[in-house]
C-alpha cells in the first residue's frame, strides 16, 4: 500500500436502480485489472456481477448492502464503496455517505432524473459529497444524453457542465469527444480495453467547439487563471481547464458529465480519469469527530499519520471466517498487532488480520493510514464503532440513541427458520443499535423493535432473503405510555390469612409527576413502622408495578413514589408481604393521581417537488399532524411536521401514490406526547377486546 | 391565567396602542434596524403575542431554515416565561404551535403569485389560516413597490396584517421624515414603522410612523440580554 493521500480516492457510485450502476462497477474492476472476466448483473452464468455479494442482490439485480472494493488507476488507489440505490436502505445509504469523498452519480439516458435519482442526489447533498455525473445506457434506444443533463439542472439544480459529447447515439454508439483535449476517444478490442484518440469527426466539429466554449465559460468562474487566460486569449492548457473544474466540483458548485455506455464498454476509461482528475482524495475533505471530554463538541480530524488513530466501523459481514468489519481510518493509521479501543465501550482490542477488500475476496496487508478504506477480522464490535488509540476520547457517530417506537411480533414457520431468525436477530442487533429483540413472558413471542414500520420491514425481508427464515408477523405496535399528571396518596394494607403463615404489610405514601426520569422510589419512614429489611421489597413492588401500568398495561414512566408511613407484624411480615403491599399501594394511587396515556410523536420531514407541496402538508394534517413550516429548496421542498407514530402506518405507500413516487420522507422520534381523549378511549376499547380474546 | 398576563406584555401595548391590534386588515408594518440589533426578536414578540390570543400567525422567512425560525420562538418564548411554572409553560407551548406556521423560501424563489397558491391552498384543505404574516428578509429594491402592492391586495383579499424586518445600512442616508433609506420610496403603504436603534448598551425603539408614543410615554428599550422589550417607566 502506498502512503501518498493525495493518489487516494474513496467513491461511491450512487444512482437509480436500473441506471446500471452495477455493470459500471464491474467494468470499472475489468479495466483496473481487478476481475478477468465479465459477468452481467442478471447473468446467465450464474456468477453475477462481483460487487453484489449477497444472494437478493443477484436475484433481484440490485444492490442493498454496500461492499468496498478496491482498485488501482493511473497510480492512483481507488476505493469503491457500491451505496444501495433502493431508498428504504437508509442507514445502509447514510454510513456509506459518510465514508464517501466523492460520487459518481449515474444516470439512464433513456430514463433521465427518475425519483430515486432524486433521493440519492438529495443525500448526497447532506452530506456534502462531491460529485460528478456519468450519463450511461447511451447505446439504448431512446437514449438523450442532452436531456437528461437539462434534467440535471432543471430537476436537481445542479450546474452540470457538458465534458463529453457522444459520437452517435443508440446502436450507433462509438465513442465520446473530450472536450478538454478535443480528441475523439474510441474503444476497440472484444471488451474496449483499446483506447484509440482520433480528430474529431468533421460533423461533430462545431457541435464540440461550441460545447468546448460553455465549459470553458462555466469553469472561469473557479479560476482567474483560466478568465486571465480566456480574456488575453492566451493558450488555454488542459492542467488550467482542469484544476478549474476540480475546484467547482469539490465546492459542489460544479457537476462534471461524462457519459458512455458501460455494457458496451463505452467511456469507462475516461470516466475512470475523471475520478482520478476531479473526484477529491481524503485530505481535500474536512472530517469532524466529537469529542466526548467535552460534550461531543465537533473536533476536526487530520489525516497525519502520526497523531492518535481515529477509525470508523461502517459496515459489518458475516464470512466464511468469522465477522468482517470494514474499516475507514480517519486519523493516524491501523496496523497489525496495534492495540486500539473502542471508544462505545473502552473495550481494547488487539487487532489480528488487517485486510484490503475487493468485494467477496481479499488481500492481506500491513497497516490501512489516515484516509484508507479496509477490513479488519475477528473484531467484536457493531456498524458504526468508532476505535481510537489509547488516550483520546473522540466518537465518529452520536453516542445517542433512541429507544424504539414501534414493535412487531414474528414467529418462525419451523425449526430451522427459528433457528435461522435467532442468527439473524443476533447479527441485525450487532450491526443497528436501533434494532432490538426481544421474548415477551407472556405470549413467548419473539418481538422485534425499531424505529419505523419500514426500518423493521427491511429487516423481515432479510430474514427471509439472507438467512431463509420464513416468519410470519404481527400487527405492528406502537410504544405508548403511561404517566400520571397529579400528586395523589396511598396507605394500602395487604393482609391474608388463609392457613399456614400469614401475610400482613401496610404501605402508605403518595406519588407524583417527575420531569425527565423514568422512575424515583424516596424513603422518608421515620421510627422503623417498616422495617429497613422490607424496604427494598416495597421499591421491588413498585418497580414490578410500573412495568405493566394498571390503565393499559403500557409501562409507566415519570413517576415518583415517595414511602412515608406503614406497618408490620412481626410474624406475618415478609419480603413477599411487602412486596404485594407496594403494588397494591401503587394501584390504589395510581387511579387517583390522573393517569393518562403518551404516544411517541415523529418529526417527519417530507421532501417533495414543489408541485406536490400541497397534496403533502393535506396528507399530514389527516394523521393527526401539525404542520411546523416549508422549506423552499428551488425544485424540491421540504416540508417538516409533527406526527402522532401511529399514524404513520402505511403513510410509504400513500405518500408515494399521492406524488407518483417523486417524493420520500425521514421521520425519528421528536418526543412523548399525551394522546388525546378520543384516541385514549379507542386505544382502552382495543386493549378490552384483546384481553377477552385471550 | 399565565396567558393573560403573558398578553399583557405586549410589546405594541408599550408602544402606545391601546387596542389589540394596530394594524388593519390589509395593513403594514415594518421593523427596521442594521443587522443583529434585534428585529426578528421584535417581530418573533409581536408574533408571540398574536399566538397567545389564539389567533394563526404565518411567519416567512427568505434568509434562514425553518429549524432557525423555530429556535427564535422556542428561545424568546422561554425568556418571556422565565418566572413561570415549567410544566404549564411547556402546555402553553404546546398549545401555540399549531398557530404558528413557518414557510421559508429562497430569496430569488419567493414572489407574490407563489406565496398566494401556498396560501389559498392552505387555507382550503383547511390546515391552516393565518391572520397575521411575518415576512423577514423582503428585499426591499427598486422593483419592490409592485411586489408591496401585489402584498397588499392578498393582504386585504386574505383579511390579514403583514410586518416586515427591514435591514438598514450604515452608510444608507434617511429620508427628511427620518424614514430610513429602503423604505423611502415605499412609506406610504406602511401604516406603522418601527426603528430598533443602538445607544451605547441599550437598543432604543422608536415609533417613525404609526400611533406616536407621546410625550408623556416613557422611552422604550431592548434588553440586549434577552432581546425583550423593557419597561422603563
Amino acid at each position: 500500500m502506498k502512503n501518498a493521500i493525495n493518489k487516494v480516492r474513496n467513491i461511491g457510485i450512487s444512482a437509480h436502480i436500473d441506471s446500471g450502476k452495477t455493470t459500471l462497477t464491474e467494468r470499472i474492476l475489468y479495466f483496473t485489472k481487478r476481475i478477468h472476466a465479465i459477468h452481467d448483473v442478471k447473468g446467465k452464468d450464474g456468477v453475477g456481477a462481483t460487487m453484489d455479494s449477497m444472494e437478493l442482490e443477484k436475484e433481484r439485480g440490485i444492490t442493498i448492502a454496500s461492499a468496498a472494493t478496491y482498485c488501482e488507476w493511473l497510480g492512483h488507489e481507488i476505493n469503491i464503496i457500491d451505496t444501495p440505490g433502493h431508498i428504504d436502505f437508509t442507514i445502509e445509504v447514510e454510513r456509506s455517505l459518510r465514508v464517501l469523498d466523492g460520487a459518481i452519480l449515474v444516470l439512464c439516458a433513456v430514463g433521465g432524473v427518475q425519483s430515486q435519482s432524486i433521493t440519492v442526489d438529495q443525500q448526497m447533498k447532506r452530506y456534502k459529497v462531491p460529485c460528478i455525473a456519468f450519463v450511461n445506457k447511451c447505446d439504448r434506444s431512446g437514449a438523450n444524453p442532452f436531456r437528461v443533463i437539462d434534467q440535471l439542472k432543471e430537476k436537481l439544480g445542479h450546474n452540470a457542465v457538458v465534458m463529453q459529447i457522444p459520437i452517435g447515439l443508440e446502436a450507433d454508439l462509438e465513442g465520446v469527444v473530450d472536450l478538454i483535449s478535443m480528441k475523439a476517444v474510441y474503444f476497440s478490442g472484444a471488451n474496449g480495453e483499446d483506447v484509440r484518440m482520433e480528430d474529431i469527426p468533421q460533423d461533430l466539429l462545431g457541435e464540440a467547439i461550441q460545447r468546448r466554449e460553455e465549459l470553458m465559460d462555466a469553469a472561469s468562474m473557479f479560476s482567474d487563471e483560466l478568465t486571465e487566460a480566456i480574456l488575453e486569449e492566451q493558450e488555454v492548457t488542459e492542467q488550467i481547464i482542469i484544476s478549474a473544474v476540480r475546484r467547482g466540483t469539490l465546492t459542489r458548485q460544479l457537476t462534471p458529465v461524462f457519459m458512455g455506455s458501460a455494457y458496451k464498454n463505452k467511456g469507462v476509461q475516461p470516466l475512470l480519469d475523471a475520478v482520478t482528475k476531479l473526484l477529491p482524495c481524503p485530505s481535500d475533505v474536512e472530517n469532524e469527530a466529537l469529542d466526548m471530554d467535552n460534550d461531543e463538541t465537533p473536533v476536526t480530524l487530520t489525516s497525519e499519520l502520526d497523531k492518535p488513530l481515529v477509525a470508523l466501523a461502517f459496515k459489518l459481514e458475516e464470512g466464511r471466517y468469522g465477522q468482517l468489519t470494514y474499516i475507514r481510518v480517519y486519523q493516524g493509521s491501523l496496523s497489525k498487532g496495534d492495540t486500539i479501543v473502542n471508544a462505545r465501550n473502552w473495550k481494547k482490542i488487539k487487532v489480528g488480520r488487517v485486510v484490503r477488500m475487493h468485494a467477496d475476496q481479499m488481500e492481506d496487508i500491513e497497516t490501512i493510514p489516515a484516509g484508507y478504506i479496509g477490513a479488519l477480522f475477528g473484531i467484536d464490535c457493531a456498524s458504526g464503532d468508532t476505535f481510537v488509540g489509547p488516550g483520546i476520547n473522540l466518537t465518529m457517530t452520536s453516542m445517542f440513541v433512541p429507544d424504539p417506537v414501534i414493535s412487531l411480533a414474528i414467529v418462525p414457520k419451523d425449526n430451522t427458520s427459528q433457528i435461522n431468525m435467532s442468527k439473524a436477530l443476533n447479527r441485525f442487533s450487532k450491526e443497528d443499535p436501533t434494532f432490538r429483540t426481544y421474548v415477551d413472558d407472556e405470549t413467548k413471542e419473539t418481538v422485534i423493535e425499531g424505529m419505523g414500520e419500514l426500518h423493521l420491514e427491511v429487516y423481515v425481508e432479510r430474514m427471509h432473503r439472507e438467512y431463509t427464515a420464513e416468519v410470519t408477523t404481527g400487527q405492528p405496535r406502537v410504544a405508548y405510555r403511561e404517566t400520571i399528571t397529579r400528586k395523589a396518596e396511598f396507605n394500602y394494607t395487604h393482609k391474608k390469612q388463609t392457613g399456614g403463615a400469614g401475610q400482613y404489610g401496610r404501605v402508605a405514601g403518595y406519588m407524583e409527576p417527575v420531569n425527565g426520569t423514568e422512575f424515583v422510589f424516596e424513603n422518608k419512614i421515620v421510627g422503623g413502622n417498616i422495617p429497613t429489611q422490607f424496604i427494598a421489597s416495597c421499591e421491588k413492588g413498585f418497580r414490578q408495578s410500573i412495568v405493566k401500568g394498571p390503565k393499559m398495561e403500557f409501562p409507566v414512566t415519570g413517576i415518583k413514589v415517595v414511602i412515608n408511613d406503614g406497618a408490620s407484624h412481626s410474624v406475618d411480615s415478609s419480603e413477599m408481604a411487602f412486596m404485594a403491599a407496594a403494588r397494591g399501594a401503587f394501584r390504589e394511587g395510581y387511579f387517583r393521581a390522573g393517569p393518562v396515556i403518551h404516544e411517541p410523536v415523529m418529526k417527519v420531514a417530507v421532501e417533495t417537488p414543489s408541485e406536490f407541496q400541497g397534496a403533502v402538508m393535506g396528507l399530514l394534517n389527516q394523521r393527526r399532524g401539525i404542520i411546523v413550516g416549508s422549506q423552499d429548496e428551488g425544485p424540491l421542498c421540504v416540508v417538516e411536521a409533527r406526527v402522532p407514530l401511529a399514524e404513520m402506518f402505511g403513510f410509504s405507500t400513500v405518500l408515494r401514490s399521492s406524488t407518483q413516487g417523486k417524493a420520500q420522507f425521514t421521520m425519528e422520534l421528536g418526543s412523548y406526547k399525551q394522546v388525546p381523549e378520543s384516541i385514549s378511549e379507542e386505544l382502552a376499547k382495543k386493549a378490552e377486546k384483546e384481553k377477552k380474546g385471550k | 391565567m399565565i396567558k393573560k398576563e403573558l398578553i399583557l406584555q405586549n410589546p405594541l401595548r408599550f408602544i402606545g396602542d391601546e387596542t389589540e391590534d394596530i394594524l388593519p386588515e390589509g395593513g403594514f408594518g415594518a421593523v427596521l434596524a442594521r443587522a443583529g440589533v434585534g428585529k426578528t426578536s421584535l417581530l418573533v414578540q409581536l408574533a408571540l403575542n398574536t399566538l397567545l390570543r389564539s389567533k394563526y400567525v404565518l411567519h416567512i422567512s427568505l434568509d434562514d431554515p425553518v429549524n432557525k425560525i423555530s429556535l427564535w420562538y422556542k428561545e424568546v418564548f422561554r425568556h418571556l416565561t422565565k418566572p413561570y411554572d415549567a410544566k404549564k409553560i411547556n402546555k402553553l407551548w404546546e398549545d401555540l404551535l399549531p398557530h404558528r406556521f413557518i414557510m421559508t423560501f429562497k430569496v430569488e424563489g419567493f414572489s407574490v403569485p407563489k406565496l398566494e397558491e401556498r396560501l389559498t391552498d392552505l387555507k382550503e384543505q383547511n390546515i391552516f389560516s393565518p391572520q397575521m404574516v411575518l415576512i423577514d428578509g423582503f428585499h426591499f429594491n427598486e422593483t419592490a413597490r409592485t411586489s408591496l402592492s401585489d402584498l397588499k391586495r392578498l393582504a386585504k383579499n386574505h383579511r390579514l396584517h403583514i410586518w416586515f424586518a427591514v435591514k438598514t445600512h450604515r452608510h444608507e442616508k434617511s429620508g427628511p421624515d427620518g424614514i430610513p433609506a429602503p423604505l423611502l420610496d415605499v412609506s406610504d403603504l406602511f401604516d406603522m414603522v418601527i426603528q430598533l436603534q443602538p445607544e451605547g448598551k441599550k437598543i432604543h425603539v422608536i415609533t417613525l410612523k404609526g400611533k406616536p408614543g407621546g410625550s408623556d410615554r416613557p422611552a422604550l428599550f431592548l434588553d440586549p440580554a434577552t432581546m425583550l422589550l423593557k419597561d422603563n417607566s
